[in-house]
Parts: C-alpha cells; structure tokens; sequence
C-alpha cells in the first residue's frame, strides 16, 4: 500500500506557536503600514505606485507566516501568485504612467479627476 | 411529453426564438410576413389546446409539465393551465394576428426590431397564464414589461420617452414588492409545518397561505396591490396608463388594454385573494371603494378630454374598476363577471384603439377639435366605431354587458344582510346596494363619454386638420386589411355579448373553488345559518388561534 | 284593407279565448313551453336587420332595403296574429337559446334568450309589430330621397328597433327586457341621429341616450334588487313565488310594515327606469328634441312602440309595484304632473311636430296616471288607442314636412284640406285630433275616460282627477289649434328652408338634385307642394281606419265570468298586469242587476276588495259621469281653439289667439320655452358635472400623478445630496477605502472580543 505523504509535513514536521510568528508580522504591519501612508501622501504616481507594491510584499509576507503557523501550504501558494500578479501589474502600471504623463506632462495623480460626479 | 404539451411550449418559445430571427433578416417587408406568419401559425396549438381541453374537470391544472430547476429551493419550471388560464392564453394570442396586421402601414421605420419584440411579448404573456410556478410567473410578469417598454419608447408618438420611463419605472417598482410579498408567502409555507419544505409551486402555496395570520396577510396582501393594483391599475396609482397608452402605437395600446391590465386582473384572482382570503375578504370594500370611485373619477375626466386615445385610455381605467368590484365582491358572479371582464374587455377597448389608429394613420391627429364628421368620409370606419362605442358602453347583446350586469349583481349580493339564508356562494365580502348604486352609475357616465366622443368625431360636419392630405397607401376608407383586423374583434364582441354562457361554464369550476378557499378560511360552510355571526366569532378568537379551523 | 280585416278577426278571437284566460287571471299559471315557430317573431325582423346590413355593405342603390322590412315585418305580424289565435289561455316560455346561467350552491342565476308569452305580450306584440309594418311602408316611400345613402342604414335600424322591441315585450326575463330595453335606446340613438350631419340632430341623439341611460340605471338596479330579493328575475318564477304571494296578501290588507324595504325599493327602482323610457316628468326633456328623427320614427318609436315600454314594464311587474306602499302613488302623481306639464307646453309650440311630441309626452303621463290609479286596463287601453292616432297624427304631419319642404310652423301653413291631394291627410288629421280630444265616441274618449274614472274610485286621487280632467280641456285645445290653423282656413303656405338646401348638409339636401324638375322653380312664390303618393295614402288610410275601430274594441271581448268588459281589460286582466278593479270594469251594472252574484264594487288603497264603496262621483257611477264630463271639457277645448285660431282668420299667420296671449305676460313665452326646463338642467346637473370633471381632469394631472412625479424625483434629489462624496481625486477614494476598512475591522474586533468575552 502506497503511503502518500504532504510535502510540507516533510519539511515541517510540527506546526509552530503563534508567539513564534509574531516578529514577521509585526514587520508585515509595519510594511503595510509604511505603504499605506505612503499610498495617500505622495503626489507622483509612481511613488505611489512603489508603496501599493510595498503592501503587497507585506500582505505576503503575513501570508507566508499564517502559513507556517497552520502548516499549509495555502499561504505560500498565494505568495506566488501575488508575485506573479504584482510583477504583470508594475509592467502594466509603469506603461499607464508613461500614457498618462504624455497626457499631462505631470506625473501629479490629482491632475487627473474627470470621474467627479 | 404529450403533443399538448408541447403546443404550449411553442407558444411560449417559439415567439421568443422567432423574435430573434426576425431581427436577423435582411429585408423589413419580411419581417412583417415572419411575424404575421408565425402569429398565425400559434393560433393553431392554441386552438388545439381548447379542444383538448378537458371543461369537465376546468379546475384542475391540465397539460402540466414541469422541470427541476433549482430542487433545493423547490424551484420548477412547471406550466399548465386550469380554464381561466386557457383563456386568457387564447386571447392573448388571437391578439397576436391582429396587432401584427394592424400595424402594417403605421409602423414604417426599423420594423424588424418592431416585430421582433412584438412575436416575443407574445410568448411571455402566454408564459405569465401557463406558469403553475411562482418565479415562472413573476419572471414572465415582468419579462412583458420589457418588450412592451421598448415598443413605446421607440415606435410611439411625441411623448413617447416620457411615457415609456414612467410606464417601466411605475410598474416595476410595484411588481418589486409584489416580489418581496409573494417570497414571504414562500417563506411562510416553507416554515409551515405542515409542509417544512421550499415550494414556489403555486397550487402548495395556495392552499398553506390561508394559515397565516391577518396580520402577516395585510402586508402580503398590501405587498401584492403594490403591483397588482398598478398593473390593473386601480385609482390612485393609475396615472402611468394614460400616457402610456397615448404614446404607444396602435399595437401596443391594443395589446396593453387586451391582456397587459389583465396581468393585473389576474394577479387579484390567482394570488391575492387565494394567498390572503382573510385578509382580502376584510379589506374588501376598501378595495372596492377605490375601484368605485376610479369608475365614476376615470370616467369624468375621459368626458373632459380633447385626446381621443386618451379618453379611451382612461376608460380602460373606468372599466377595469368593474372588474375589481367584481372580485372584491368575493362571489361566485363577481368571480365570474370579473373574469368575462377580463376576457371581453379586450376586444371592446382593443377595437377602440384600433379604431383611432386607423384614424390616426389618415389624419395625423388625436384631437377631437380638429377632425370631426368623419362618418360621411369613412361609413364603414364609423360603423365599426359606433359599434365598438356601444360594447364599451355595455349595450347588451354586447361583450362589455354580461360582464358589468355580473359584477354589479355580485356587489349587491355580497352582503350578508341580503342573504339571510347565507347561500355559500352568494354572500362574500361586505360591499351591498350602495357600492352597486354608486358603481352603475359608471354605466350612464360612460354612455356620456362615449357618445361625447362619437358625436364629435363621427358625427357632424366634416372636418380636418388644416394641413391633411391623403395617405399614399391608404383609401379613405378603411381597406379590406384594416376589416379583416376588425373583425375578429367585433365577432368576439357579439359572441360574448351574447353567448356568455360558454365562457361562464367554462371557468364555473374554478371559479367556485376560488370561493370555497375564501369561504373556508373565512369560516363558512355550507348550510350555515348567518355567515355575518361566523365572520364575527371567527374575528374574536383570531388573535388566539388563527386558522384553526382553516382546512379541515 | 288586409290590416283592418286582420284586425277585426283580432277582435273576434278575443271573445274565444277570453273563458279560457279569465279562469287563470287571479293565481299564475303554470308555464308551459311554447312552439318554437314563435321565435319567427323576433327573428324575422332580425334576418331583416342582417340583409339591410348586408345592403348597406354591398351599397344596394335601390328600395330593396324597405320591400324586404316590410315583407319580413309583415311576416312577423302574421306570426304575431298567430300567436293571438292560437293562444290557449296558459303563459308559455320559448328558448331561443341559453344566456346567462351560474350556478352556486343550489342556487343560480339563470336569465336565457327566451320568450314569454301571455295575454299582455300578445296584447303588445300585436300592436308594435303591426304599426312597424305600416310605418315602414310608409317609410319606403317618405326617405325615398336617401335611397342609396342613408336608405339602408335606415331600415337595418328600422328592423333592429323592432327586433329589439320584441326582446323587451316578450323576453321572459327580467334581463331580456333589459336586454331590449337598451336595444330599442340604442336604435333611437341611431335613427334620432339618423341627419348625423346635423349638430342639433346629433345633440338631440346623445341626449336622448344619455336622459335614458339615467332611467335604464335605475331599472338596472330594480333588476338586480329583484334578483337578490326574489333569487330569479325570470317572470314565470317571480310571480310564482311564494315570497311575492305572500307580500301580495299582506299589501291587499294594506299592511306593508309585513313587507321587507327591499321588496318595496325593487318598484320604486324600475320606476326610474319606466320614466325615462317612457319620458315621464324629471326624465322627459329627451323626447321632444327626438323629433330631430325622421318622421316615421317619430310615429313609430317616439310615439306609439318604444315609449310605450315603460308602461309595459309597470304593467308587467304590476305585483311587484302593488307590493309597494309608496310606488304607485308616485307613479301617479309624476303621471299626473307630467300630463299637466306637457300640455301646457304644447299650447305654446309653434312647430306641428313638436306639438304632437309633448302631446306624446302629456298622453303618456295619462296612462301612467293610469297605472297609478290601479287600473292598468287602462293605462294598456290607452296605449292602444294612443299607438293608433298618434301614429296617425305624426305620419299626417310627417306627410306635410315631406310635401312642403320641411315646413312645420303652423303660422306658415293654412287651408291644406282645399290643396289638392291632401285630402287623405286631412281627414286622417282630423280623425286623429279628434281621438286625441277626446272628443266622444272615439277610442281616446273611451280609453282616456277610464283613466279618468279610476282616479275618483281609487280613495286619494280626486284631486288628480280633477288635474287630468283641465289636462284634458288643455289637450283637446291644442289638438285643435293645429288642425284649425293647418288644415283648414285660408289657403296660404310657405315652404320649409330644405328648398334652399343646396349644400346637401341635410338629408333631405339630396332631394333637390333630382327633383329640381318637379319642384321647378325654387322660388317660394312658385312653390309646388309634392302631394303624398300611394305608400303613404294607403298607410294613412289603413291608420285612420285602425283609430276609428279602435272604439270597437271598447264593446268587444268582454267576458263577464271574469268581470272583464272589454278587448283590453281581457287581455290585461290575464296576464300578470291582472288587477281587480271593480270599478274599471263598469262592476256597477253587473252589480245593479245581479247583486247576489257580483261583489259590491270598490277597492282600497291597494285593491282590498273587500274595502267599502267609494265615493261616487257627482252621485254616479264615475264611469258612467266621466263620459259626461270629459266630453264637455274637450268639446269646450275645441270651441274654444275654433274661437282663436280659425273665427275670422284670414292670414296663416295672425289669429286672435294672438292678442290674448299678449294679456297672460310673458307665460305663454315661458311656455314656448319649455318653462326653461332644459336651462335649468343644463345648469344644475350638466355644468357642475362638467366643472367637476375637469376639476378631476386637472387634480388627476397635477395631484394623483404629481406625487407620483415627486415619488420619480426623490432618487435625483438623493443623488444630488451626495454627489460632491465623488470628487474624482484619487486619493480621496483610497483615503475613504482606507477609512471605510478601518471602520470595518474595527467593528470586527469589537464582534470578535465580545464573543471572546462571552464565551
């Protein structure tokens, strides 16, 4: 009889304490944080660009920890996925940019505001 | 699935599958032979459905079909059809015909769409009759609305956004709580006992509603007036159905007054008073004093018009006030006047509208000052309009007589106080003489708003708008078409006037089983002695055990 | 004549069957189901109806149209001769077809398309069917001018009315006569209006509709109490019902308390419906204006048949009316008032047609006067004599408006007896003013006099009596003011304006294309009367024949076991009009010769026989003293028109009438004006009513569905409160997204710590 084993309990035999996480999401909060602020403070696009990708990277990397924390390997599938998207998503960002300050000669996010109501 | 049953889904898909072909041809003079063609050809399934037609058994619902939708929420596509339903589904469809021909001149630009949407309202109004489902019906009820929204907007007259708007929004914002009414009746019986499953099957639902409390059947019963009542439309909230009917073109106002108010109508009989009896036997007159006043009101203001297809519109409104006292009455004639209502007032109001669009075609214009006289120029023209004046005014012999003299009989029958002996059957819901004195006199103000209108347009000296130059295809007088359109109308119109029997025999079944279920969850039985005494007891110990005694 | 030969078999007949049908007069008879052959009746003129139609479709330019109505009216009358001789005595039904039937419980209503005949039907039928047929051969030639325009439509209106006419005498149910009751509106409508062209035409139409639609509301409403009081509106049924009998003992005791409200609404509610039809007093202003019809449908409609069937109906459901405390004596009186009213406007009209109508209107209050004062034989006699010389009055006037080119005024006509060729018209004239005078030994002597008898025998209506007696003088004046103003005389007339007609926005507008030749110059100097040709002779003869018979029918058909004296009171006592009075039956003689076996006459208010003698009038039999009295006060209504209108007149125009009527004020122009009834209806009923609809018209528009609009605004205001939350920076929405989440998490946290705590 075949015996099928999970590749994580291979590498990760015991689940970990939550108290052994903590410091990684501290620093997820952290980075989060940084971004978020970041986001509604700059005025030049691709600055606030940078900071979506730094709340990504820290929703990441609170994934990755809730992973080893519950064993799974849901989280990290999800980090990949996120990178994956991320990494289409700054080509398809850095290319709007582009078109949008050819419009405006303003990288300045308020210089566009047509979707008032 | 037996042949039957396959007729009725053609006239419920083939419309819709039609509709979409006639989209796609390339030539427009086709698309007017695709949908003649095919309105014709349905006429043939539906005539087979009345000959296969079981009247014995007229209550119970024959040619039924049903298929598992979503079995968890015990949704089904379930069709069939108890005698009322037949009917309504053949007129429905001998409409058809008549509205494509009536339109052949009148509608002359991006006709395929025109008669795209006018084959496919046919199937969904067929749907709303055969649907033994409540979703079926409720998606059909409001699937009528679209097609008909479209046909105003785009091929009525000057108004026409105005009118197609308020028309959609009016009647869909009262069909929504219609919804929410119906789905709590679902809920209720989902929750009941007695079942303890999701069935949207209408027949279930019918006969566990009576369970509910009175309380929780005012809010249903008020959640279906909401659409119900604009449907009909009943007076207060009918102020949409002038201007849709003035803006629409001939085939819409045709197919509006024949079977779209009906919906209305039908809803009261099939789901208001079957999923409230209590509640509807105790608001009853209330009910009744708004179609009474929207009798005489409606009926004052068409004395008043100058629009001609607006006077007839707001008849439509006078009529159908007729139509609900008759229900209101609770009775075994009210029921059945109301239904012959329903059935023949199409045919009286529809020729009107066809009337005036023949006119219209040749003269441009709906205002009774500026054309007058008109039987001197076209006899043939203002005979059929006399003669479709007179139905509307309820000449017996005529459609619209049997069914008012019922309705009428059916107020002052349905008081206990006139029925000391309490005949199950005759007593209903609390109205008496006086609703009976103040609705009849509906009858002499439509005897004067009428002859208003035929004296002025038919009769006198000729007249015609300054700038009226002949039609390029059109005779003066109406042409062999425009008769054979006519026609079936005036045919039903004697044939009803005169042999209502077949259409009274026809829904006797049904119609006495609607009384029973409103006479049982109201505590009567037969032979019992004072009905008034019952009501009253019964209302005293409701509070404590509501339905008890409900079916037993 | 082949009709007065008919009519005097007719006669004969009456005393055969009359054993028969006196034995069922008191108790209903049992029904039983009749031939079918019956049905020809109805269906003939029907059939008649469809081929005008037919005509009218094909554009038939012929007089087609009239042969083929008169043929099958013709044929209906033999068929209703038939149904005369073969009647056995007992009512009987027949089925045409099923109409209405529901079913509940165990009980139903049933109202078929069926006929009932009894001594009251036939009595009817006879009469209508037979002036239809004589006033359609008349027609065939007086619209001989539309032939190929409005010819068809004419007679398929013409035949429809008589269908419907049938439906409403012989229908066996209440819903039947309903049913014909607006047929015959309908037919009226149509032919009043018949000169559509014509405003004034049109108008008169509509009114008369509308006026009836009225009167039809209420008989609605008296047929629906009928059916929810009495659980069947089929007479056969109602009569028999134990219910009515048991009403009808407690009403000849005079003790109506025994009888339920309802019971007693049902007449007071056919009654409406019975004086609008029969334009009686509130509902009478159509009548008059209805002589914008061609004349023939004047005689026929407007003055013999239809207006006759309000009568029919209070003499049909006359139980119905007994069992009612206050009913008849309403009827009564509003026959009384109407019959006064009516007269005097008639005194004040110049137009010879519109004379005969309020004459129509005011004999018409006599009979309903008559039912009132309970004697229904002779209400029913006097629509008998009425139909006859009334007919004949309005077909000789009709003969003149023909001749002369539409002229009516009687100041413009003079002398037509010495014309030549109107010689038959005068007589005809003369033989009807003299029946409508009441002039004695006429029929409308005798049938009026039994009116007038019963109102001093029955107790409360003396005063009444004496109104119906100065009525009668008033009558018998006006009658005479027109024949000695138009028929004899000096010779003078002017024609109508119809000669100057060219614009052919009038029927008659066609006549002078064709007969310009005959007429020659249009000049009114050069004015050649076209003198009546042989249909309208022949009918005219025929009719002046029927009202001098009419007498005959006084002295014929009694039958003394039944204590019935003559034709009318034979056939009205076996039907269900059945009532005994003992006075109307002449009860003294027999009561004076054989007192044992005859009942002292007299009746109570409601026909306890039982009741004392009542008052004789002036010491006699009042029968007997009515002959007397009335036939003073006509003779005295004639000399007196003799006296102003043809003494020493030598012009059309003046007469001394003129200088007297200069002394009463402005009466006699209130009275050429109506009294200004119809202003005043106009402005009580039809202007409110009028300011009241658009006062509804705009409330509808503005109110009803301006809240619906404010309820369509209210999403805009909405959007419009929070439409600056979408500025359209960008930030602004990733700082409301960052807010909205953190408000999000936050509630969470609470939730989560609340559970947390809780468990």
């Amino acid at each position: 009889m075949l015996q099928i084993i999970q590749p994580a309990q291979l590498a990760f035999p015991e689940p970990v304490e939550a108290s052994v996480i903590a410091p990684y999401l501290f620093v997820s909060a952290a980075m989060f944080v940084i971004g978020l602020v970041g986001f509604l403070t700059r005025k030049n696009m691709i600055i606030m660009f940078l900071c979506t990708e730094l709340m990504f990277q820290a929703a990441g990397l609170a994934l990755i920890a809730f992973g080893r924390h519950h064993l799974g390997a849901d989280g990290q599938t999800f980090v990949i996925f996120v990178l994956c998207v991320a990494a289409a998503e700054a080509a398809m960002a850095l290319a709007l940019v582009v078109l949008l300050f050819r419009h405006r000669e303003s990288l300045g996010a308020s210089a566009w505001k047509e979707l008032n109501g | 699935m037996s042949l039957e049953v396959w007729s009725l889904l053609a006239l419920i898909f083939l419309p819709a599958i039609v509709g979409v072909l006639i989209g796609l041809v390339k030539n427009e003079e086709n698309a007017y032979r695709i949908a003649l063609a095919t309105t014709l050809a349905l006429c043939v399934p539906a005539v087979g459905l009345l000959g296969a037609f079981d009247f014995s058994n007229a209550s119970t619902s024959q040619f039924e079909h049903s298929i598992p939708w979503v079995p968890g929420l015990g949704l089904e596509f379930s069709i069939g059809m108890d005698s009322v339903s037949l009917l309504l589904i053949l007129l429905s469809v001998l409409l058809g015909p008549i509205v494509v021909l009536a339109s052949k001149t009148a509608i002359t630009k991006d006709r395929r769409m025109y008669y795209a949407w006018l084959t496919v309202l046919q199937g969904a109004m067929v749907g709303v009759f055969a649907a033994q489902d409540l979703l079926l019906f409720y998606i059909c009820f409001e699937f009528t609305l679209l097609p008909m929204f479209i046909l105003i907007r785009k091929y009525g007259s000057t108004n026409r956004i105005a009118a197609s708007t308020k028309f959609f929004l009016y009647t869909f914002t009262g069909s929504m709580m219609t919804l929410a009414g119906l789905m709590y009746v679902v809920w209720f019986v989902a929750q009941d006992a007695q079942l303890g499953r999701w069935t949207l099957d209408i027949a279930a639902l019918t006969h566990y509603a009576g369970d509910m409390s009175l309380t929780e059947q005012g809010w249903v019963l008020a959640a279906m007036l909401a659409g119900f009542a604009v449907k009909v439309p009943l007076f207060p909230v009918h102020t949409w159905l002038p201007l849709a009917h003035t803006e629409a073109p001939t085939a819409g106002s045709v197919i509006l007054a024949g079977v779209l108010l009906k919906l209305g109508t039908y809803g009261f009989y099939r789901f208001a008073v079957p999923l409230a009896p209590e509640a509807f036997f105790e608001y009853a007159p209330a009910i009744a004093i708004l179609a009474i006043i929207g009798i005489i009101y409606a009926g004052l203001i068409c004395w008043v018009q100058d629009d001609i297809k607006k006077l007839v519109a707001y008849s439509s409104v006078s009529h159908l006030g007729f139509c609900i006292l008759g229900l209101t009455a609770l009775n075994v004639t009210g029921f059945s006047g109301s239904i012959l209502y329903m059935l023949s007032h199409g045919f009286s109001t529809g020729g009107l509208f066809l009337m005036i669009g023949f006119m219209y075609e040749r003269y441009h214009t709906r205002d009774m000052n500026e054309v007058g006289g008109l039987a001197s120029k076209m006899p043939v023209w203002a005979t059929f309009m006399v003669f479709f004046a007179m139905a509307s005014v309820g000449l017996p012999g005529l459609n619209g007589f049997p069914s008012e003299l019922l309705c009428l009989i059916s107020a002052f029958q349905s008081d206990a106080a006139w029925n000391a002996a309490g005949e199950p059957g005759a007593w209903g819901a609390s109205l008496g003489p006086w609703f009976a004195v103040f609705a009849g006199t509906g009858m002499v103000i439509a005897a004067m708003y009428l002859l208003y209108m035929v004296g002025k347009i038919c009769f006198g000296a000729y007249k015609e708008p300054a700038d009226h130059h002949p039609h390029d295809e059109l005779p003066t007088d109406l042409n062999t078409r425009e008769i054979i359109t006519l026609t079936p109308l005036a045919i039903g119109c004697v044939l009803f006037g005169l042999q209502p029997t077949l259409l009274l025999d026809a829904v006797s079944d049904p119609v006495n089983n609607t009384v029973r279920i409103v006479e049982r969850a109201n505590g009567i039985e037969p032979g019992e002695a004072s009905p008034r005494l019952i009501i009253n007891e019964h209302a005293d110990d409701q509070a404590n055990d509501h339905g008890g005694d409900s079916h037993d | 004549m082949m009709t007065s030969s008919l009519l005097n078999s007719m006669v004969s007949t009456v005393a055969a069957i009359a054993p028969d049908t006196a034995g069922n007069a008191a108790q209903p008879a049992a029904v039983g189901h009749g031939p079918s052959w019956v049905l020809l009746i109805p269906f003939l003129p029907f059939a008649g109806f469809l081929l005008n139609a037919l005509y009218a479709a094909f554009g038939v330019k012929s007089k087609l149209p009239a042969w083929t109505t008169v043929g099958l009216l013709a044929c209906s009358f033999i068929a209703t001769l038939s149904m005369f001789m073969g009647y056995d005595g007992t009512p009987y039904t027949v089925q045409a077809f099923e109409w209405f039937s529901i079913h509940y419980g165990d009980k139903s209503f049933v109202a078929n398309f069926s006929f009932y005949v009894d001594t009251l039907t036939i009595y009817w039928m006879l009469f209508v069917t037979g002036l239809a047929t004589l006033i359609a051969l008349y027609a065939s030639e007086y619209m001989s001018h539309d032939v190929g325009q409005g010819y068809n439509r004419f007679f398929a209106a013409f035949a429809l009315f008589v269908v419907s006419m049938s439906c409403l005498v012989m229908g066996d149910n209440l819903i039947m006569l309903y049913l014909g009751w607006e047929g015959v509106g309908l037919c009226s409508y149509l032919l009043i209006g018949y000169f559509y062209k014509k405003p004034s035409a049109v108008a008169a139409a509509k009114k008369a509709f509308i006026v009836n639609r009225i009167g039809d509301l209420g008989l609605a409403l008296g047929v629906y109490l009928t059916f929810v009081h009495f659980g069947t509106v089929q007479y056969a049924e109602l009569f028999a019902s134990e219910t009515l009998q048991s009403y009808m003992a407690a009403a000849s005791h005079g003790d109506f308390g025994a009888i339920p409200g309802e019971a007693q609404w049902i007449a007071l509610l056919l009654m409406i419906g019975a004086f609008g039809k029969s334009a009686q007093f509130p509902l009478y202003v159509w009548l008059p204006d209805a002589m914008e019809g061609p004349t023939p449908v004047s005689a026929l409609i407007h003055a013999a048949t239809m207006v006759t069937a309000g009568v029919y109906l209070i003499a049909r459901m006359y139980p119905v009316f007994l069992v009612s405390e206050n009913a008849l004596p309403i009827v009564a009186w509003i026959g009384t008032i109407t019959a006064f009213l009516a007269a005097t406007i008639g005194m004040a009209q110049f137009d010879i047609k519109r004379i005969m109508a309020y004459s129509t209107v005011s004999q018409l209050g006599y009979m309903f006067a008559g039912l009132g004062f309970l004697t229904p034989t002779g209400g029913a006699y006097h629509v008998l004599t009425h139909a006859f010389f009334k007919a004949l009055l309005f077909l000789c006037c009709g003969a003149v408006m023909h001749g002369f080119a539409g002229q009516l005024d009687l100041r413009k006509l003079s002398g037509l007896w010495k014309v030549k060729g109107w010689g038959i018209v005068s007589l005809g004239m003369l033989v009807g003013c003299i029946n409508l005078a009441g002039v004695p030994f006429t029929a409308g002597y005798f049938s009026k006099d039994t009116i007038l008898a019963e109102a001093f025998v029955t107790p409360g209506y003396a005063f009444l009596g004496w109104v119906l007696i100065l009525t009668a003088g008033l009558t018998a004046y006006y009658t005479f003011r027109v024949f000695f103003r138009v028929f004899v005389g000096p010779v003078e007339y002017h024609p109508g304006d119809e000669l100057h007609d060219h614009d052919h926005d009038h029927g008659h507008g066609e006549e002078h294309s064709h007969d310009a030749g005959q007429h020659g110059d249009h000049h009114a100097d050069h004015f050649h009367p076209h003198a009546p040709g042989w249909a309208i002779n022949t009918v005219l003869v025929v009719l002046t024949g029927c009202s001098i018979l009419a007498t005959g029918l006084y002295f014929v058909g009694a039958d003394k076991d039944a204590h019935t004296k003559h034709y009318a009171d034979t056939m009205v006592s076996a039907s269900s009009a059945s009532y005994h009075s003992h006075y109307g039956t002449h009860a003294f003689e027999y009561y004076e010769k054989d007192p044992e076996h005859y009942p002292q006459p007299g009746h109570g208010p409601r026909g306890s026989i039982d009741a004392p003698l009542a008052m004789p009038l002036t010491g006699g039999d009042p029968h007997k003293m009515m002959y007397y009295i009335s036939g003073v006060v006509g003779v005295i209504g004639i000399a007196l028109a003799w006296l102003l209108h043809y003494h020493g007149r030598t012009k059309a125009s003046e007469c001394k009438m003129d200088a007297i009527a200069k002394r009463f004020g402005p009466l006699p122009r209130w009275a050429e004006n109506k009294w200004y009834v119809d202003e005043l209806y106009h402005a009580i009923f039809v202007k409110p009513l009028r300011i009241i609809s658009h006062v509804f018209h705009w409330v509808d528009k503005l109110l009803v569905d301006g809240i619906v609009n404010v309820f369509g605004f209210l999403p805009r205001v909405f959007a419009w409160i929070i439409r600056p939350s979408q500025s359209g920076v960008l930030q602004g929405y990733a700082v409301s997204m960052a807010g909205g989440l953190a408000i999000l998490l936050f509630v969470v946290l609470i939730i989560v710590s609340r559970a947390g705590g809780a468990s």
